[in-house]
């Protein structure tokens, strides 16, 4: 117990004196996080804002024949340009969203009475002209049924007959679950950062140690080696708390002074509070794997190259229930990765956690932590380890 | 006082041949207290390796190896407290001054901190390093280095010190240096083993001689024993002579 006491405090007195990789584990993360949330957030907020109340300019193309439809158009923000190109070369271009073709037979169809055709000419994989369209649609939509009802007024018909039956929606999701959606990969940022967040401490203490030769002297000191382990691997668990509980701050500093994203999520003291209790287990499991793998590698640069493959990991859930989403499971709680995804949704939107499912959750987080951090002990056992080159 | 009996050590072999590589075979051997013993032999020859089971890096496949009478199978800590190792990697943390460094084992060996500094000072003082002493040892020459490393090793002040090849890479003052140091060890009735490959190094200090070559004995005794056995008048004529042909080796 003393000897790890003394390994944790002499690996952080190295930290503290090694500025970059310092700076790159407790600011990097908490600087990132917040600013890719918000900036995000507010980048498609605003964009969805302006494209919505923004007057939008569209080519019509024979406006002359319906004049009438263009100038109630214009009453509704949609108003008239002309096009120097072809308009459907515009569109293939990208330089358009969205333009009205009008039928040349519109007025005689109008004339009968019979349905005259108004085109929405669109790219419809072009996520950016999503929003257009739609306006577009509803404007004409409007149109239609307004002067419908007019017709039916003028034979004397009431225009409810014409509607026999009308569909409307209920949202019943409650205004904090629809925050969620637009955050859906904030945990997967929070629970990355909790679980890579310690790497460049811990293959420096590890692979580090041995590339640097200075393993072999410290193993054959008295200090047994689960004291050292346990010391290297609470070193970096402690830097990972510090990063985390630095990343909520930023993360609570930020969302206050971007109203928008406090709007969409959670971040009440309570909730900033609960996502940081969450993501402990992660911090633990992440330092004892990194240590468990970076010990068995011969140099930094062998440890490193492990790095790549588990960044991946935390992304396995959150694209398997993209895929395929499914309702929550208690079994769900105990799966590393996909139980911290879980867990901050819950939090981001506002949903109690019942007991038994902390419960499931603290047990199999940190009893994994447990497993990792045995394995790593057992590591430093291994005769070939202390030999270094 | 450190007894090695018929060590073996072998290390599974790479490549198409998978046969197993024998890098120790019934090496044994007694280093007295007061007394520097020397472990001679070419690259190569297992001197290594032998020591690392002296220190408990390695467990031998067979035989046994005794700190001042004690078996260290199942005693490790016990037999690494008795002993002061200069292993043959001898990195230092660079971020750290060469006193913390120094500092960091003697907490692992469990001594308080008065007695550190204490330590410290009269080490420092027996290997000539006051003049960097509280500097981080990045940029550190390869003496300076070494000093560090014989510094934090002897901390505890064990009565049994093992070093892998100290001198490798030392200047000739730094080297005229240690060897004043090692002497003082063995006037202090300390039981030393040093590692060489260098002939005029180990004529110079010990006072017995084991000579190692493919991983085995092949002669122990003094210096003057050595020329006896060879019937050569120069050591190092012994050496190539016990090392280098059939005739050495059978003598």
């Amino acid at each position: 117990m003393k000897a790890m006491l003394i390994v944790w405090m002499k690996e952080l007195r190295e930290l503290v004196r090694d500025r970059r990789t310092l700076l790159l584990a407790l600011v990097l993360s908490p600087l990132l996080t917040p600013i890719l949330v918000i900036g995000l957030g507010t980048l498609a907020e605003s964009r969805a804002k302006s494209q919505i109340e923004k007057p939008l300019a569209i080519a019509i193309v024979g406006a002359e024949r319906a004049p009438n439809l263009v100038a109630w158009l214009g009453g509704q923000g949609i108003t008239r340009k002309t096009l120097d190109e072809d308009p459907d070369t515009a569109i293939r271009n990208q330089d358009e969203d969205v333009y009205l073709r009008i039928e040349p037979e519109y007025a005689a169809h109008w004339r009968d009475g019979t349905p005259a055709l108004v085109e929405i000419v669109h790219d419809s994989t072009r996520e950016d002209s999503k929003i257009p369209v739609k306006r577009v649609e509803a404007a004409i939509d409007l149109y239609r049924q307004e002067l419908g009802a007019l017709r039916l007024l003028a034979r004397g018909v009431s225009p409810a007959v014409a509607s026999p039956v009308v569909a409307s929606h209920k949202d019943l999701s409650t205004p904090e679950a629809r925050k969620g959606l637009a955050l859906a990969f904030l945990p997967y940022l929070l629970i990355l950062s909790a679980f890579l967040g310690t790497v460049q401490l811990v293959v420096d203490t590890t692979a580090g140690e041995r590339e640097r030769q200075s393993l072999e002297p410290l193993l054959a000191t008295p200090a047994r080696r689960g004291a050292i382990v346990s010391g290297k691997i609470a070193a970096a668990c402690a830097v990972g708390v510090t990063a985390l509980l630095l990343t909520m701050i930023s993360l609570k500093v930020g969302a206050q002074l971007s109203p928008g994203i406090g709007r969409q999520m959670d971040v009440g003291t309570t909730a900033i509070g609960k996502m940081l209790f969450i993501l402990l287990p992660m911090v633990f499991i992440g330092g004892s794997l990194l240590t468990f793998i970076a010990a068995g590698a011969k140099s930094v640069k062998e440890a490193q190259s492990y790095m790549g493959v588990l960044i991946l990991l935390p992304m396995i859930p959150t694209l398997i229930l993209m895929v395929s989403p499914v309702k929550n499971q208690p079994w769900m709680f105990a799966v590393p990765f996909l139980a911290q995804n879980q867990m901050l949704l819950k939090v981001i939107r506002s949903e109690t956690i019942e007991p038994l499912t902390w419960a499931v959750y603290l047990a199999a987080g940190f009893g994994l932590a447990a497993v990792l951090w045995f394995a790593a002990t057992r590591r430093y056992h291994q005769e070939k380890l202390a030999v270094s080159a | 006082m450190i007894t090695a009996e018929h060590l073996r050590k072998t290390f599974p072999g790479k490549g198409k041949d998978k046969g197993r590589v024998i890098a120790v075979d019934d090496v044994g051997f007694t280093a007295r207290d007061g007394e520097i013993t020397g472990l001679l032999g070419p690259n190569g020859a297992g001197k290594t390796t032998t020591l690392r089971m002296l220190y408990t890096l390695m467990r031998p496949e067979s035989g046994r190896v005794l700190v001042d009478g004690a078996d260290v199978a199942g005693n490790e800590e016990a037999a690494r407290r008795a002993l002061g190792v200069l292993p043959d990697a001898r990195g230092v943390y660079k971020r750290l001054t060469a006193r913390e460094n120094i500092r960091y084992f003697g907490e692992l060996h469990g001594l308080d901190p008065k007695l550190i500094e204490e330590r410290t000072r009269r080490l420092a003082g027996a290997l000539q390093m006051d003049d960097f002493l509280d500097r981080q040892t990045e940029g550190f020459s390869q003496g300076q280095r070494t000093k560090t490393a014989i510094a934090r090793a002897l901390v505890h002040d064990p009565k049994n010190v093992i070093l892998d090849e100290p001198t490798n890479g030392l200047d000739v003052m730094t080297t005229r240096g240690l060897r004043e140091f090692l002497r003082q060890l063995r006037s202090e009735g300390r039981c030393v083993i040093f590692s060489s490959h260098i002939m005029q190094e180990v004529a110079a200090l010990c006072d017995r001689v084991v000579v190692i070559a493919h991983g085995k004995v092949v002669a122990q005794g003094t210096a003057d024993e050595l020329r006896a056995q060879t019937g050569e008048a120069n050591l190092e004529d012994a050496f190539v002579r016990l090392i280098g042909s059939d005739e050495g080796l059978h003598a």
